[in-house]
């Protein structure tokens, strides 16, 4: 496996770990002991955050000292393609979701829904991202 | 459309150069060994230059190297 694709592989691993609980949480709504209704999910959101940068930075440099300097060579043509394909994806990902938050649940919703409803298309567009990259290194590995 | 497949000869002719390693025609053309891993696999078309970059290493013509097969379409019925 190559150093790109475990990097891959290690987002696609935090945006799980951070992200999976957030959702599932906030999916069930503010609850009745809630008196700042901004304040917890604004907390949330932040450790959730923070959990992901330290996830991402551990496994940065655990990735970066297990590898030699020779399995980290630069960009070249066919990962700025995979790049290129995975990006193209996800965009149409990211649209499809801030067309429907920002167009169309105004007016059935406000508030945290419509926040947590945009932080959701941005993680499937950064997973469909990854997801891409992971996907293409993988069809395209040899053995 | 005319149906076909590119296939190469990039191990063979690694290896009439003294078994030349992925890693070392990678460096020589600036692309990663898992690029030519797939190149040689298949998986992966290089672009144009690539392609003139791996046959200038080897001394040989484009075509030598890399081969277009022409798949056999039917004909429709009129």
């Amino acid at each position: 496996m190559s150093y790109r694709e475990k990097i891959a592989w290690l987002s696609l691993i935090a945006m799980a770990v951070a992200y999976g609980p957030y959702f599932m949480f906030v999916a069930r709504g503010p609850g009745p002991w809630e008196p700042l209704p901004h304040l917890h999910p604004l907390g949330l959101f932040a450790l959730v955050s923070i959990v992901r940068m330290l996830i991402l930075g551990a496994g940065y440099l655990y990735l970066r000292l297990g590898s030699p300097r020779e399995e980290r060579p630069p960009l070249d043509e066919r990962d700025r393609a995979i790049e290129h394909r995975s990006l193209s994806a996800a965009y149409y990902v990211l649209i499809a979701g801030m067309i429907l938050v920002g167009c169309l649940m105004p007016f059935s919703s406000t508030g945290w829904t419509i926040v947590n409803a945009a932080i959701f298309w941005i993680v499937a567009a950064e997973v469909v991202h990854y997801g891409v990259v992971v996907a293409s290194y993988r069809v395209q590995a040899s053995s | 459309m005319m149906q076909g497949s590119i296939s190469n000869r990039i191990r063979t002719l690694r290896f009439m150069n003294g078994e030349m390693s992925q890693a070392e025609l990678g460096q020589r053309i600036g692309l990663t060994r898992q690029t030519i891993a797939a190149i040689e696999a298949g998986k992966y078309s290089p672009s144009l230059e690539a392609a003139f970059r791996i046959a200038q290493v080897f001394n040989v013509p484009l075509g030598e190297v890399f081969q277009w097969d022409v798949k056999a379409t039917p004909l429709k019925a009129s």
